[in-house]
């Protein structure tokens, strides 16, 4: 008997629980689930804007076959792959570092933790125009600092080749991010009780061996939320690409190669597949670390 | 567990959505990227301009006799935002039937096509009258969204248009735009490093590397030559130039591509050995800011540019002014004429708007394109007209000087080659050619694969 009015508590809770998210769903499915149907609806029609009289045909799956018979998508995938991998490892290097650094007590510390935001905190496509400029073969700061040190003999175009653009790319967009890296290590970091360092420190622990026992695997997870971020982010990277080589050079990443059949070649159905192809990936990403990610939660 | 399990799954796919939401947002910041298509004054930053509307919007405009004004909303970008914005307020003030009331967009030729599509291909009636680039017109007609203009503008008008740009404002027989203003680039050198080795201009490409090899070291000259080589649509009005003077084409006259015919391998060389041997080293990463600021630095010999650095190169912050002079852009080895890339803005009309407000549209076109106005409009933007009478117009010759020998060299400019599939046919010259100018491709190869791109996309 008490458990029947108990579930009928439960029936009216969940009922009002379903009223109280309903606007947040509405909207979500407004501003999110339509325009994802919507995409996916497109990706199989052959829709070329600039050819109306073709009807916009239903084609099934042929566009997402051609991505794959298209050498410059897959290039595209690749470059972009290599991108992430390569940012995000030195983001991950350099921003745990500042963060160790951070954590430390030091004097002006507020100081440095906020101005180390400032390189996060500028717009991407300001930053990627200042960062041109920096390597600019005419009055770059980057070939002033090189030769100063003796690195190079003369001023270079670095944006005009594949390794420099590479090159170029990559720091900029660790110079942009590891920021962000440092501050969300920095903020699991200052989670880690001091109880257990003391503890280390009484067993007669090494730095070394307070850092790999005692600061990783709590970090960890924080760690892993971070990475997740930054390789979603860097796998759709746009704006620094677009301003800085315009996809020159095979910098040409699967947002630009996207962006140019949507917007440019009023390709609305190819373009359509080339981004859901984009949000497989980024599933498959998302999927992979939250493996990762779920043991560690489920764990605890 | 299961349950756990199909939680998390959808969780992740509101984060996946959001993303993917987020993704939609970042290609709307392509601000900057110099994605120029022939438009002088468009050459400076884009950053910081917003879609900025006239405040005189929400002012209720009401005719003299009570009836209510036809109002058209007239989008531009921002290159040209305040004399047009004079001429509109001298048309609002010039009869009381029709109020135009003004949309300035970001000077970014990409940020300007994108919100024209965006609208467009929406059927949207928001805007009436577009300031598009010639190059689009081609797209937007195929497309169906631009209305035809040849009950406006008889031929008694087009007539007094130079023929370049009423050829480009045309697609399928229709006039789908009116030619507002155009544009053409201009080889300009420095007069006073030619005065001091006492050379005549060259008219030759073999004659400007020639004086190139002596100018070096004289008068701050480090540089023979200034360009854009980056890819960018630049880089498409750059090659097309070298390739008409020296007596090639693009497409033929059935409108199929011969891009890898001779003459056309040896102009791409030209320009190969000006990359490698001539300009600064980084050109194949300049657009035409990029490359004024090292003109304007005092470095270069010369600058192919667009008509408008006339001006734009000769303020306070060059060093050049006052040293400069303008010439025909040269011919090469098996040209006879020189011939420059036309660019500009056509007027356009929405398809999609009631015929009140086409035939309004109209009687705002044919004031535009009169010669008082174009005039007017010359005067107070530097911007060539379209209408011949301007260029001899005495008044025009004080302000410009340079007019007399300009109105010559824009006779001669030809148009990029028209297809409603251009943006693809650009993006293919851009990475082809980019490629051989990087040397990444041979220059032979690079046209092969041009050649076959092109093709493919001409069936």
């Amino acid at each position: 008997m008490g458990k029947k009015k108990n579930s009928s508590i439960m029936k009216t809770e969940a009922r009002d629980a379903w009223i109280m998210m309903a606007p947040a769903i509405i909207v979500l499915s407004v501003v999110a689930v339509y325009p994802i149907i919507r995409t996916v609806w497109l990706s199989l029609h052959e829709m070329v804007l600039t050819d109306p009289g073709s009807g916009y045909p239903f084609i099934g799956i042929k566009n997402y076959i051609a991505i794959f018979k298209d050498k410059r998508a897959l290039e595209s995938i690749a470059f972009t792959l290599k991108f992430t991998v390569t940012t995000v490892v030195f983001e991950l290097l350099i921003g745990f570092t500042a963060a160790l650094i951070m954590n430390k007590p030091f004097k002006g510390k507020g100081v440095v933790r906020a101005a180390i935001l400032i390189p996060w905190a500028i717009p991407t496509s300001v930053s990627a125009m200042m960062w041109k400029f920096i390597y600019n073969d005419q009055y770059g700061l980057f070939n002033d600092i090189l030769l100063r040190f003796g690195i190079i003999d003369k001023y270079k175009a670095w944006l005009s080749t594949a390794d420099g653009s590479f090159m170029a790319l990559v720091i900029t967009d660790v110079w942009k991010t590891a920021p962000y890296m440092a501050l969300l290590i920095l903020a699991g970091l200052q989670m880690i009780p001091e109880e257990l360092y003391e503890a280390a420190e009484i067993d007669g622990a090494s730095v070394f061996q307070k850092f790999f026992y005692v600061t990783l695997p709590t970090v960890k997870t924080t760690v892993l939320v971070a990475l997740l971020f930054r390789t979603l982010d860097a796998f759709r990277v746009f704006d620094l690409i677009s301003v800085m080589t315009g996809g020159a050079n095979g910098t040409e990443s699967v947002s630009v190669y996207t962006y140019n059949h949507l917007m440019k070649f009023l390709d609305f159905g190819y373009g359509s597949a080339m981004a859901m192809m984009i949000f497989v990936v980024v599933f498959i990403i998302s999927l992979i670390y939250m493996r990762v990610l779920g043991d560690q939660i489920t764990d605890r | 567990m299961k349950k756990k399990m199909w939680k998390r799954v959808a969780a992740l796919a509101a984060a996946s959505i959001m993303t993917l939401s987020l993704a939609g947002c970042g290609s709307g910041s392509d601000a900057g990227t110099s994605g120029d298509a022939g438009n002088a004054e468009n050459t400076e930053s884009a950053a910081g301009a917003e879609n900025v509307e006239n405040p005189a919007e929400d002012t209720e405009v009401v005719q003299a006799d009570g009836g209510e004004k036809i109002i058209l909303k007239f989008s531009f970008d921002q290159g040209v935002g305040e004399p047009t914005q004079k001429i509109v307020d001298k048309f609002n003030a010039s009869q009381d039937k029709i109020q135009v009331e003004t949309v300035i967009l970001p000077q970014d030729a990409n940020t300007v096509h994108d919100d024209f599509v965006n609208k467009l291909a929406s059927g949207d009636t928001s805007v009436d009258i577009m300031g598009l680039d010639v190059v689009y017109v081609a797209e937007f007609a195929s497309a169906g969204w631009l209305a035809d203009l040849s009950g406006y503008l008889g031929s008694d008008i087009t007539d007094q248009m130079l023929a370049g740009t009423v050829e480009a404002a045309t697609y399928d027989g229709k006039l789908v735009a009116a030619p507002w203003f155009t544009n053409s680039s201009v080889m300009f050198y420095r007069q006073d490093v030619l005065e001091e080795l006492n050379e005549e201009v060259p008219t030759t490409w073999e004659g400007w590397m020639a004086l190139a090899d002596k100018a070096v070291g004289v008068n701050g000259i480090e540089y023979g030559a200034d360009f854009q080589a980056a890819q960018s649509e630049a880089l498409v009005t750059n090659w097309v130039e070298y390739v008409w003077s020296n007596g090639g084409d693009i497409l033929d006259e059935n409108g199929m591509p011969v891009i890898n015919s001779e003459q056309n391998v040896e102009a791409t060389e030209i320009m190969k050995k000006l990359v490698d041997e001539y300009a600064p080293e980084g050109v194949t990463t300049y657009t035409e800011t990029e490359s004024e600021q090292v003109f304007k630095e005092g470095k270069c010999l010369f600058i192919r540019d667009w008509s408008g650095f006339w001006t734009s190169g000769q303020g306070d912050d060059s060093k050049v002014t006052g040293k400069i002079a303008a010439t025909k852009l040269p011919v090469g080895p098996s040209g006879t004429e020189s011939h420059t890339c036309l660019g500009g803005l056509d007027l356009v009309v929405n398809n999609n708007i009631d015929d009140t407000q086409k035939e309004a549209a109209g009687e705002f076109i044919k004031f535009m394109t009169s010669e008082e106005t174009q005039k007017e409009m010359t005067l107070i933007s530097s911007q060539p007209p379209v209408i011949k009478a301007v260029y001899s117009d005495a008044e025009i010759l004080e302000a410009i000087p340079f007019y007399s020998d300009f109105f010559g060299i824009i006779e001669g400019g030809k148009s990029r080659p028209k297809s409603p599939r251009y943006a693809k046919v650009s993006d293919a010259i851009q990475r082809n050619i980019h490629q051989a100018m990087t040397g990444e491709m041979e220059v032979k190869a690079a046209l092969d694969a041009l050649q076959a791109e092109v093709e493919e996309l001409s069936k």
